[in-house]
């Protein structure tokens, strides 16, 4: 990937990767694969960006793609590995922000659903229901009773 | 007041630490030496298998008094380990600290090579083999009967103007020498076939992701 590609079209858009990778990993080992993977699958993917979306939209689409295709694979290596179901479950996250609530919020975020995990993303990144919809492929009917739904879970979560 | 998740939201993502970008450096130094240590792996239990098959092989040919195939098949077998060895040493060489492309690079430098040295050397070596299954079953010892003479015997008793070579009939030579020729001419396609069975999917990783790094070289 050249740098100037990283600098110019990516950089600027980091926030939003690292919110999203952030969500779907519990270790900063993991957070930076993913990280990575995601810029790379960006740069590999840029010629079919059709600007029939904001960049950005479009970035944010692609994390979650890439971000749900690999905890899927890491979910699969798991299984492959143990016996015991339970330990496919999310681990403590090992890192930790210098803001004690944002933590405890992120830990309350990974203990939903990989796709109720995308959809409270993109409402906190203030995306209008049609956005969310688009991004996740969904109906922009049933955004807002969902998105009512996972706030009490996370509020239940947080309490 | 309790704060809502949006305030939590907003309000934890202006300190400065919560959006740090990692540095984009080691995704294909991780693949990379993936790659190359299941390689390393696979080669070596390929060189440990061959040298127990041939270890044991020898002393059962010993014992069902078939040694001129045991001890053909033996030593064949222990140079090809021996070949082997010798690959896997170079391959330990491969310099570790190198950049992941040259490393990956030189990786691919050394499987031409080990495939170009496997192509040729199956060129003997299944002729080899084969010669020498035909010689272990042919002057065998069977509860005190060689099979070969055995054969022939029969052969001339119901054959007897057949032409001989060397007290072997002449057509059995010509097959022989058939057989043996079609393997040597194929034998390398038979040692590519046996390398891409073990190894083909690891090669293939190899390939797209040696593609990948030129792609991202160039741009």
């Amino acid at each position: 990937m050249s740098s100037d590609f990283y600098t110019v079209s990516i950089l600027p858009h980091s926030g939003i990767i690292i919110k999203i990778c952030r969500a779907y990993t519990d270790s900063q080992e993991d957070f930076e694969d993913y990280y990575q993977e995601v810029c790379l699958q960006i740069w590999k993917s840029k010629d079919n960006f059709r600007e029939q979306s904001e960049w950005s939209t479009w970035i944010y689409r692609l994390s979650l793609n890439v971000c749900l295709t690999l905890l899927k694979k890491k979910k699969n290596n798991r299984q492959h590995f143990t016996s015991d179901s339970l330990q496919i479950e999310a681990t403590e996250d090992s890192r930790v922000f210098s803001d004690e609530p944002l933590n405890l919020l992120y830990s309350a975020i990974r203990k939903l659903s990989e796709i109720d995990r995308a959809v409270i993303l993109l409402y906190l990144e203030e995306k209008t229901y049609q956005e969310i919809a688009d991004i996740i492929g969904t109906n922009p009917n049933n955004i807002g009773v969902r998105i009512k739904r996972i706030k009490e879970r996370l509020k239940k979560l947080l309490s | 007041m309790e704060k809502s998740i949006e305030k939590i939201w907003k309000e934890g993502f202006l300190k400065n630490d919560a959006l740090i970008a990692p540095k984009i450096n080691d995704l294909y130094n991780q693949k990379s030496i993936d790659i190359v240590d299941k390689f390393r792996r696979l080669y070596k239990i390929n060189i440990i298998g061959i040298t127990l098959f041939a270890l044991i092989l020898l002393p059962i040919a010993t014992f069902v008094h078939i040694p001129y195939m045991g001890i053909p098949m033996f030593l064949i077998l222990m140079s090809v380990a021996n070949f082997g060895m010798k690959f896997k040493k170079k391959l330990d060489a491969i310099n570790k600290n190198a950049n992941s492309y040259q490393y990956l690079k030189s990786f691919n430098d050394w499987t031409k090579e080990m495939m170009a040295f496997n192509t040729k050397i199956s060129r003997f070596l299944y002729p080899f083999v084969f010669l020498s299954m035909v010689a272990g079953f042919w002057f065998g010892s069977f509860g005190g009967n060689i099979p070969g003479n055995d054969f022939v015997n029969r052969l001339l008793i119901e054959f007897p103007d057949m032409i001989m070579i060397f007290g072997l009939p002449l057509f059995g030579v010509i097959g022989l020498l058939f057989i043996l020729i079609l393997l040597a001419v194929f034998g390398g396609k038979i040692g590519e076939w046996d390398l891409k069975i073990g190894y083909g999917r690891i090669l293939k990783r190899l390939d797209a992701l040696l593609a990948d790094m030129e792609e991202l070289r160039t741009a």
